[in-house]
């Protein structure tokens, strides 16, 4: 009987950390492979991250499926034990559960315009999103990605955003909340940035992850563009402790009272826009 | 129908033949009118007649604290191993409530992904129901929820005729067991006297809201912003008592712990209440269920709302402990009342 | 038993009290197998009540029992603070204020006067303080006495470098888990409801009420003493006045900072 228990979700992964940096004072990226085999992930999905003897913490996946080998996680020091996971390094090992939730409709948005907005660290979820688009980009319509940050010095990924910026076929807008010296980019909350996407609502995906105070007016600008409410996918953010739809976490205040590990984290706006909050 | 007869005077040989094989646990008195489930040797130590214990057999189904993997980090990679603690155990004298949250908790750790250390535990769990004659006390609602009335869920249930139990043995296991024991095979004159009670059951135990119930689940959507969450809200001291002696509530919590060697240690999972402050709240600050008015409506909405979405029955099974139990004295059945009030 | 072996690496602890009965250090010196794994993962370097010698280095973890009742104790904490990595405050004394918060109900020179006589201006006195109330402390550990079990969690903590919160729940959430019978339903108030857990109703498992000797939760529930006190048929002025004994200096938390 103890072999099914071992073989359970409970079943912690063994991962070795190949790489690890910091990215900003509060973000540290890690770079992880299973001793086991493939994470086998789908984009907007999380694991969760144990670290022996201080406790687990659920983590956004945010790279893509078509990346093999290893995974990627970008951890803000938030909590006991993200805190403590700053201090790891390459070589080091941590406990992996998962992949847990629904994952992004990648399959559902083939053939769509996609329109990216992501806040803050909400950039790491929607990385895995994003780097899939790229690497299937044949099968997707035009692609626009909206970024914001309060400060340039908070970007993350800015290496690779870059490229992004260089490509022909994503459009590209970041803006900061406040701006630096050397910043010559915008200066705004990331609202101001929707109204000059030009778009064609009927056939666009609007995929839109960041802070909860972030959803309320993003998807107001985008209702007002005429973004069908079901075209409009959040990713919400919640305390995940089990990642089965039991432990009781993660329950959303809405009538239908959704399990966000197991009914989410992603959902489309119509799906959730009766909740109490995003 | 597989009815069988205990009289009460060979009840206590019943039980020490029982205890041979398994550790058995039954209600027990404690102080000031309370009950609890114990382990006991014999029928003296047991209270056939009593007022639902101050937890509820739950726990044994899922334990409070449970150990689920040993870890070892000494080593270059972390090592673990995972532990299952399953007693073969009898539960003796449960009620109908009560048999209807095992019921419950059973959907919902079988449900995909499964929690086989609950499962497994539950296989080792030899049940015997206790059949109740009359309410136990006014807070009881389990008339409202279908659950003063026997209906599956246990190995033996037992409803007592006075002089003698008559048994009805619903399991291949129970049938072994009530036949190592000897006992009679119930007569006609047994079952008229267990339709008696039955039939008495009927008149005695009523709707105690006076609302159909099938209506609940639309009351708690026309009253998600009742005053009455408000009022609770006021008065609830977020201690969790409520959920905690609940049989149906399931919410757990996990936890290292390392041994001061540092570096071996165990992770356990433990019973959590969606009452407490921090129970919605994530590490970046945000707190998703901050008032206490939004908790109570939560728990109240996983006994009547969600799971019927997702289970097709109600979650409360109308004990009546969270109202017993609450410090600020709030009613489950007051409550429901001042929703249906507002909301029919 | 597995004890580490002993290294130059192992923290230095020093134990010091203030104003308390030591009865904290009771419990540390009581702890039983426990103590033999602390001692074999720490070097205590300072402990008044076990050993003579004194450290003249910066200690690793400084664990703190007792009030600060007067400016010569002021002085000392903050010459122990400047020495020390972490700070632990342990005991309701120290942690909270505990019993000698009492003293604050008085004016401070009647309160001398009291305990003095008429020479009572001779003897410094201030009003009572926890730890946290003069110096930074890392860690609390609440209680009177701690209890133990939560003292060795901290401890690990301590030496892991990782955050300990004391637990913010009622004691009842812990009470009921142990299936203790209420208090109330025996008819005695009990501080349970409005007390912080981490103890494992300790006290109600030992058949005595909830004295709120780990201070009062962050975000008590100011109307249910109300309906508590009307369900049990008790006097309103009985929980107010129990809460007086230890939670006494709540009014003076500002964590350090002056």
């Amino acid at each position: 009987m103890i072999e099914e228990i071992k073989n359970s979700n409970w079943k912690l992964r063994k991962g070795r950390i190949i790489a690890a940096k910091q990215m900003t004072d509060a973000e540290k990226w890690f770079d992880i492979k299973l001793d086991d085999g493939e994470l086998d992930h789908e984009p907007g999905q999380f694991v969760q991250v144990e670290l022996y003897g201080i406790g687990e913490a659920p983590i956004s996946v945010c790279s893509s499926p078509t990346k093999r080998g290893s995974f990627e996680l970008t951890v803000r020091a938030a909590g006991r034990l993200t805190k403590a996971m700053h201090a790891l390094d390459a070589g080091d090992y941590v406990g992996i559960r998962g992949p847990f939730g629904k994952p992004f409709p990648v399959r559902v948005m083939v053939g769509n315009d996609l329109l990216f907005v992501a806040g803050g660290l909400g950039i790491a979820p929607l990385r895995s999103l994003i780097h899939y688009v790229m690497d299937n980009r044949k099968d997707f319509g035009k692609v626009d990605i909206l970024l914001g940050c309060r400060t340039p010095h908070d970007m993350l990924f800015g290496s690779e955003i870059s490229t992004w910026q260089k490509r022909l076929d994503v459009n590209f807008l970041c803006t900061v909340d406040r701006g630096a010296p050397d910043w010559h980019g915008n200066v705004g909350l990331i609202t101001t940035l929707i109204p000059g996407v030009t778009i064609q609502p009927e056939r666009t995906f609007a995929v839109v992850v960041g802070p909860p105070i972030m959803y309320k007016f993003v998807i107001a600008e985008l209702l007002k563009k005429n973004v069908p409410e079901r075209q409009i996918v959040v990713s919400l953010e919640r305390h995940m402790k089990c990642g089965m739809g039991k432990c009781g976490h993660c329950q959303i205040d809405h009538p239908k009272n959704y399990y966000c590990c197991k009914d989410g984290p992603t959902f489309t706006y119509d799906e959730v826009k009766d909740a109490k909050k995003l | 129908m597989n009815y069988h007869i205990l009289k009460k005077d060979e009840l206590d040989g019943f039980i020490k033949k029982l205890s041979n094989s398994m550790k058995v646990v039954a209600p027990v008195a404690k102080d000031a009118g309370n009950f609890a489930f114990q382990e006991v040797s014999g029928a003296s130590e047991i209270a056939l007649k009593y007022i639902p214990t101050i937890l509820p057999p739950k726990k044994y189904f899922m334990p409070p604290r449970e150990k689920m993997l040993d870890f070892d980090i000494s080593g270059p990679q972390p090592v673990d191993k995972a532990v299952l603690d399953a007693p073969e155990l009898a539960v003796f004298g449960v009620h109908t409530c009560d048999l209807a949250g095992i019921q419950c908790l059973n959907m919902v750790f079988s449900e995909r992904p499964r929690d086989y250390n609950y499962l497994r535990r539950k296989e080792k769990i030899f049940l015997i129901g206790m059949e109740c004659g009359d309410y136990c006390d006014d807070h009881a609602s389990c008339a409202l929820v279908n659950s003063h009335m026997p209906s599956g869920g246990y190995d033996l249930f037992f409803t007592d005729l006075g002089d003698r139990f008559i048994v009805h043995v619903n399991t291949h296991k129970a049938e072994e067991i009530v036949e190592e024991m000897g006992l009679a095979k119930a007569a006609s004159a047994d079952m008229t006297a267990l339709e008696k009670i039955r039939e008495h059951k009927r008149g005695a135990f009523r709707n105690e809201i006076g609302v159909d119930p099938r209506k609940l689940p639309e009351m708690f959507d026309k009253g998600a912003k009742s005053k009455v969450w408000e009022d609770v809200g006021h008065r609830c001291v977020a201690c969790g008592n409520c959920t905690n002696v609940c049989p149906t509530c399931y919410c757990f919590d996990m936890a290292d712990t390392i041994n001061l060697d540092m570096k071996t240690g165990h992770r356990d999972r433990t019973w959590d209440s969606c009452q407490f402050e921090t129970f919605a709240a994530v590490a970046g600050g945000e707190n998703f269920r901050e008032e206490r008015a939004d908790r109570q409506r939560h728990r109240y909405s996983r006994k009547f709302k969600f799971p019927l979405d997702r289970f097709y029955r109600f979650f409360c099974t109308g004990c009546g402990r969270c109202t017993r139990t609450c410090m600020a004295d709030i009613s489950l059945k007051d409550t429901l009342k001042t929703l249906a009030k507002e909301t029919v | 038993m597995n004890n580490a072996p002993i290294t130059a690496t192992k923290p230095k602890v020093a134990f010091f009290d203030f104003a308390c009965c030591e009865g904290c250090q009771l419990q540390v010196a009581n702890l039983g197998e426990p103590l033999l794994d602390i001692l074999g993962a720490i070097d205590v370097v300072e402990f008044r009540e076990v050993m003579s010698e004194k450290w003249d280095k910066d200690y690793d973890v400084a664990i703190i029992e007792g009030s600060i009742t007067d400016h010569h104790a002021e002085e000392r904490i903050k010459k122990i603070r400047a020495r020390s990595k972490v700070l632990i405050a342990y005991g309701a004394c120290a942690a909270t204020g505990g019993v000698n918060g009492m003293k604050n109900s008085f004016q401070l020179d009647e309160i001398r006067q009291y305990v003095y006589g008429k020479d009572f201006k001779f003897f410094d006195s201030a009003k009572t303080r926890p730890i946290h109330q003069v110096v930074k402390v890392d860690y609390f550990v609440n209680g009177c006495p701690i209890y133990p079990p939560e003292l060795v969690e901290v401890l690990k903590c301590a030496l892991r470098g990782l955050p300990y919160t004391v637990p913010d729940n009622p004691v009842c959430s812990e009470c009921k888990l142990n299936e203790n019978v209420c208090m109330y339903d025996k008819g005695v108030a009990c501080l349970g409801p409005w007390t912080k857990a981490g103890c494992n109703s300790w006290c109600v498992n030992n058949g005595n009420i909830c004295y709120g000797c780990r201070g009062e939760v962050k975000n008590p529930a100011k109307n249910a003493a109300n309906d508590v006190i009307g369900k049990y048929n008790l006097s309103s002025d009985l929980i107010q006045n129990k809460f007086e004994m230890y939670n006494k200096c709540k009014e003076g938390d500002t964590n350090g900072k002056k």
